[in-house]
């Protein structure tokens, strides 16, 4: 183990020795220090904006730097002296070479965390709570682990830099653009660790038993671990049939349910749609569970700053008008329900214990994209016609749509427009 | 210990034949192998080192077979390639520190006496703490030859290793060879025969892959006794000099030109005998080379 960490020591200064990786490291930290300044929000928002940064800006950085570490030797022309000693060719080397990355972005993205964190703590003003960091920072290991292996494996396969430029597009187009393409193409999202992780370790293993084949004129001498590349690919082939026939990807699995709940629309003076969605526990929320109560529905995402304040104007509502708690079916009181639009499954609970437990937290799956869209991968946005985050919903107790107010706006009204609603008989 | 090569043959994909058949047995001691650049010799050490496959035939080291126990070769070799870089944000510390790592040297305590004994061996140690960027051509060639000796290895490949060092580091070097090889094996590629001439014992010559010679300095010297003439002339002689005798070298002497010829009768009334050097049985054999290839 000790000589193991040593390499990855050594490597770690290969790889980040240098003013270049500390400036990115300290234009990260500001980046992400001032989208939580901007937001002025809770520890989960802040952990959130700073997870962006990390899985987009320190991804990308990944993919370079893995790729660079992977073409070193024969760059500086060191392929030789290394791949004659002992080590040279063995797996040892590539996983000590990756792992001495990830443990260097691991610690870019804690020191992001910690500027979201610092930033939070001096201008947002609400609660500091480390869990929402450490879960983020749980969520953001993976698809580095991934960024690394991707640019590590193509730019030392095809021994050219510009492999790892073609994954970093990977990387940039994919979460920009992730409403364009089937989802399971998307590897940042937590629901797909499973598929990142084998494709990581199927790269890695591929790599592994290439790597140290002489430099020309002959057959690979690496290390032959073609079986685990197999078995890792065939594993992450039954993860991607999974998650198509049992997941939660809308783009490429459409529910039915989903389908016919979004093809309903939502209209002033009618009844509003009704819905059935999981919350951060996986349980089925529906809006006839409360029937004959008020409703004030927000629709929001962390992306959105402004739904911090949203959130809160819908804590307090909670708290003062729904009466006997979160139990079901109770006359008096207004139920509050967050619907999230996060395409991440693991972003619902880092916001679980950021809202009153009077309130229901559900997540419609994935990102709003706007007006117009006719089928997004946010199937009650889309039918409720939800143009911008965060925007709230008020029904009546016939369960009428009443009315709607967007961004902040929303919530300096919101108590008065609740009380309004709960006099009505 | 030694190391055998038995009809090794190297077809590069795209047809060059850079080793044809070649035999070779290298006892402990300093090995030269000269030759034209194109001979194979880098080739040959490639093989050896493990870091290419040969086409057919075998080489051993001691009782490891090259191609099939290749992790035992590298555990009992030193090898230097004669194109290297080093990471240039490293310093010499860090850069023999890694490399040590990757030789099994897991003790720290070890690796640190190890390192600083090689850094004194190839006189780096007051630049230990230096990046290996700003180091001079010569400074990264002796760091080349400190990373070959990191695990004490039972045999040293050394390819080219004097080109781009000062007059000063090539003796400096030919000492440390000496010193290094006792039962060692240490073998030595070069095109100037001069540093095979003042450091091998044995040595072998190649030519577009084969093996001209091999065997002792003093037995690729002694059919020359006795052929190796010196001839005083003037200027405007050379050239029918030269059509007359097969030149090995020409000088120039406070009295006048000298030339150096290989012959079995001297018809010049200005030549005498001479004993021949390393360079006179180098140029004849790349003559003989050169003849035997047209006759194949």
């Amino acid at each position: 183990m000790r000589p193991f960490l040593s390499i990855l020591r050594r490597e770690w200064q290969l790889s980040l020795r240098g003013p270049a990786p500390w400036a990115l490291m300290g234009l990260a930290s500001a980046l992400a220090a001032w989208r939580v300044s901007a937001a002025g929000c809770s520890s989960a928002l802040a952990a959130y904006q700073a997870k962006q940064v990390i899985v987009l800006g320190v991804g990308v950085l990944a993919t370079l730097l893995a790729g660079s570490a992977a073409t070193r030797d024969r760059r500086q022309a060191a392929a030789e002296l290394v791949f004659a000693k002992p080590v040279g060719v063995s797996p040892v080397l590539v996983v000590a070479r990756l792992g001495g990355l990830l443990v260097a972005l691991a610690l870019v993205a804690v020191v992001v965390l910690a500027a979201a964190s610092i930033s939070q703590r001096l201008l947002g003003g609400t609660a500091w709570r480390p869990l929402p960091y450490v879960a983020v920072f749980a969520q953001s290991v993976m698809p580095l682990a991934f960024a690394c292996a991707l640019g590590f494996s193509l730019s030392s396969l095809f021994t050219t830099p510009l492999a790892s430029g073609i994954a970093t597009i990977y990387w940039v187009t994919v979460p920009l653009a992730r409403a364009h393409i089937p989802a399971i193409l998307d590897l940042t999202l937590s629901q797909h660790w499973a598929v990142a992780g084998l494709l990581s370790v199927a790269l890695i293993s591929l790599t592994a038993t290439f790597h140290g084949r002489p430099l020309r004129g002959a057959s690979p001498v690496g290390v032959r671990l073609g079986w685990l590349t197999v078995v890792a690919l065939l594993l992450a082939a039954v993860s991607v049939v999974w998650v198509l026939a049992a997941g939660d990807d809308a783009l490429v699995n459409p529910d039915p349910v989903l389908v016919a709940m979004s093809a309903q629309s939502c209209l002033p003076g009618k009844r509003a749609p009704g819905f059935w969605m999981p919350d951060a526990r996986g349980q089925l929320v529906a809006l006839s569970d409360y029937a004959g109560r008020p409703a004030v529905v927000v629709f929001w995402s962390p992306a959105a700053p402004e739904s911090a304040g949203v959130l809160a104007g819908l804590n307090e509502v909670a708290e003062e008008f729904s009466g006997g708690g979160q139990a079901r079916q109770e006359e008096g009181g207004v139920t509050c329900i967050a619907v999230c639009l996060d395409r991440d499954a693991g972003t619902v609970g880092l916001f679980a214990d950021q809202v009153s437990d009077r309130v229901a937290l559900v997540w419609d799956r994935g990102r709003h994209f706007g007006r117009g869209a006719e089928w997004s991968d946010s199937p009650i946005a889309t039918c409720y016609d939800v143009g911008e985050v965060p925007t709230v919903f008020l029904l009546d107790r016939d369960r009428t749509y009443v009315g709607q107010s967007q961004g902040e706006a929303g919530s300096s009204h919101l108590r008065r427009s609740v009380s309004e609603l709960l006099s009505k008989p | 210990m030694e190391v055998e090569i038995r009809s090794l043959r190297k077809v590069y994909p795209g047809g060059v034949v850079a080793l044809e058949s070649l035999d070779l047995t290298v006892p402990p001691g300093i090995f030269g192998l000269l030759g034209p650049n194109g001979s194979g010799k880098t080739t040959l050490m490639r093989i050896l080192a493990g870091l290419l496959e040969p086409t057919s035939g075998e080489a051993r080291i001691g009782e490891c077979d090259v191609r099939r126990d290749r992790a035992r070769v590298r555990e009992m070799l030193g090898y230097m390639p004669q194109d290297f870089g080093f990471y240039p944000n490293l310093t010499a510390y860090e850069t023999l520190d890694y490399f040590a790592l990757l030789c099994h040297m897991n003790d720290p305590k070890v690796r640190r006496s190890q390192i600083e004994q090689v850094l004194d061996r190839v006189n780096l140690g007051e630049f230990a703490g230096r990046r290996v960027g700003g180091f001079s051509g010569g400074m990264k060639q002796r760091l080349g030859i400190a990373q070959a000796l990191l695990n004490d290895p039972q045999v040293l490949i050394m390819d080219e290793p004097t080109s781009g060092l000062d007059p000063e580091e090539r003796i400096r070097l030919r000492s440390l060879l000496a010193e290094l090889a006792g039962d060692r094996i240490v073998i030595l590629s070069t095109h100037i025969v001069t540093d095979v001439a003042m450091a091998a014992e044995r040595l072998a010559i190649l030519y577009k892959g084969r093996s001209l010679f091999a065997g002792k300095v003093e037995d690729v010297l002694a059919p020359l006794r006795g052929k190796t003439w010196i001839i005083d002339i003037e200027e405007d002689e050379l050239s029918q000099v030269r059509a007359d005798f097969f030149v090995s070298g020409v000088f120039r002497s406070a009295t006048g030109m000298q030339v150096r010829v290989v012959t079995e009768e001297m018809g010049h009334a200005r030549g005498y005998l001479a004993e021949p050097t390393l360079d006179d049985a180098y140029v004849f054999a790349m003559k003989e080379g050169a003849e035997l290839g047209e006759a194949v």
